[in-house]
């Protein structure tokens, strides 16, 4: 086996992967490495895979190809209190054709899948290799240390896309450590139901799919819960912030299990069969969190990059990933046709990343990670919302109020007038 | 949801070395224990008789939980060899 390599990438997700058939097809000597078995197998995410133009633009038509589960067709926006539910489904035609917005997928399936794609255009793929350190020559990194198949690997660039804890940003010292009010822990319970079930259930057909985002429902911790729906099995799980899950007390399973046991929740869950229960962290500090994207001889990609971000309403992250994972490629291919690796040659990344949609949505929504702390947040304004639906809706014979009247009413009870200035600041500054 | 049955639905490709290590004098002295009560998968255990912080790395699903929530320097934690450790099919 040659050990030395024009590109080593370290992380067979979908940064990694996009990244390897890029500098494949550019006919370069590319290695992969994957830690689990296969590619996919240490890999979780909530379910959804996002619209992303690279990989429409690098595998035309891919979703004919793919293992995909459903396309997503029916957004629901849920607030939840512990009695109610207050959902705003969005259903769109403009998302019943190709290319999809969105696809729910099983990461150990499509990772796999992915990786396969850059192995057909050349690339190296070494399941079963965890990337233990970097080997580092005056200043440089030259190449990675393999635990696992011990052994050393050499290569001109190394691209990190090794997950959320990137281990190798670490080592070449681009990143500080983590703090737990930049990081939420994804759990989810994959839960096995009939085809037919699922459509009658959701109001699907066909390959439609539902995305559920439930705000609330996380027993008092900041984050929030979702549902997807695949083929034949739902996902349900969570994001908890690690600040605020530390401060409660309480343990993920438990308030997973709440959510379970919502009463509107356990309606769509009924008569489902666990298949199986996985976590994950996921990098929420924004854009103020990332680690610095380059070094000499090497690149940052994908969560390792803490390229991620959340507004309440877009959740997205793998989308960002193959995007940063291809424009790190097309800097390689640069740098590697000049010979030259220095770490002012790999700015053209960062550059690049900058120009793209991915650095600018993190900026535009830079002031979200503030909103998304707000404790009221996932509390007290579902229950605003219930309790004004549950005012306008209940009727007992007694003299109504008018609209703004009732809102007035149940904002100052929950919040308070202070509260609602600043919140109000708060989120007119992270989506206004 | 019973967490004694939650491994069960996760397949692990069980190394004999642990990939992550406890330091047992720092957790004595540690005064929240975060890694208990925040581990997905219920990994820490904490003997109050013996005051003694216990492990199983066997059933970790690797998401690095505990290794943002300890703030003593109390885990020597890094990822499996390859090919060992959790093994997701689906998810």
């Amino acid at each position: 086996m040659a050990k030395y390599f024009d590109a080593i990438i370290v992380g067979a997700g979908p940064a990694g992967s996009m990244a390897a058939i890029k500098l494949a097809r550019a006919g370069l000597n590319v290695c992969l490495l994957e830690r689990g078995k296969y590619p996919g197998a240490k890999n979780m995410f909530g379910g959804l895979l996002h619209n992303t133009p690279v990989l429409n633009e690098m595998l035309p038509s891919f979703w004919e190809r793919a293992p995909l589960e459903r396309h997503v067709y029916k957004k629901v926006l849920a607030f939840m209190t512990d009695d109610s539910a207050v959902c705003l489904t969005f259903e769109n035609e403009n998302f019943e054709k190709p290319p999809y917005n969105g696809y729910t997928v099983f990461r150990p399936v499509f990772d796999s899948w992915l990786a396969a794609e850059a192995v057909k255009e050349g690339a190296l793929l070494l399941c079963d290799c965890t990337a233990e350190g970097l080997i580092v020559k005056d200043g440089r990194v030259i190449g990675v240390i393999v635990k696992g198949r011990e052994g050393e690997l050499r290569g001109n660039i190394v691209i990190a896309a090794d997950g959320v804890l990137s281990f190798m940003a670490e080592k070449a010292g681009l990143r500080r450590d983590f703090r737990t009010r930049d990081m939420g822990v994804g759990i989810k319970l994959l839960l096995g139901l009939p085809e037919a079930v699922i459509n009658e259930r959701f109001h699907l057909v066909r390959d439609e799919g539902a995305d559920i985002s439930f705000l609330g429902a996380t027993d008092g911790i900041r984050g929030g819960s979702f549902l997807y729906t695949n083929r034949e099995s739902i996902s349900v799980g969570m994001v908890l912030h690690l600040d605020s899950l530390k401060a409660t007390g309480k343990t993920p399973y438990d308030v997973l299990d709440g959510l379970l046991q919502h009463p509107q929740v356990r309606k769509l869950v009924k008569g489902a069969v666990p298949l199986e229960y996985s976590a994950h962290l996921i990098p929420e500090g924004g854009i103020r969190a990332m680690p610095k994207l380059y070094t000499d001889g090497m690149m940052v990609v994908g969560d390792a990059a803490g390229l991620c971000y959340t507004n309440g309403l877009n959740l997205e992250g793998i989308n960002l990933a193959m995007t940063s994972g291809v424009l790190a490629a097309e800097t390689a291919i640069h740098a590697l046709d000049a010979g030259d690796y220095s770490a002012r040659m790999l700015s053209l990344y960062k550059k690049k990343l900058d120009d793209s949609f991915v650095i600018k949505d993190m900026k535009t929504f830079k002031n979200a990670v503030g909103m998304m702390h707000m404790e009221r947040l996932s509390q007290a304004y579902p229950r605003v919302l219930a309790g004004i639906l549950e005012n306008i809706y209940r009727v007992e014979g007694k003299p109504r109020s008018k609209l703004l009247h009732l809102a007035r009413r149940e904002a100052l009870k929950e919040i308070g007038l202070k509260g609602l200035v600043s919140d109000g600041i708060k989120i007119g500054r992270a989506l206004l | 949801m019973n967490i004694e049955n939650l491994p069960q639905l996760t397949q692990f490709q069980v190394d004999e070395q642990p990939h992550i290590v406890v330091d047992k004098e720092v957790c004595r002295s540690c005064d929240h224990r975060a890694c208990v009560q925040t581990c997905p998968a219920n990994c820490y255990t904490w003997d109050e008789e013996n005051k003694l912080l216990s492990i199983v790395y066997e059933t970790c699903l690797e998401c690095g939980t505990c290794y943002v929530t300890c703030d003593k320097g109390a885990l020597d934690w890094s990822y499996p060899r390859g090919g060992y450790g959790v093994c997701y099919r689906l998810t």
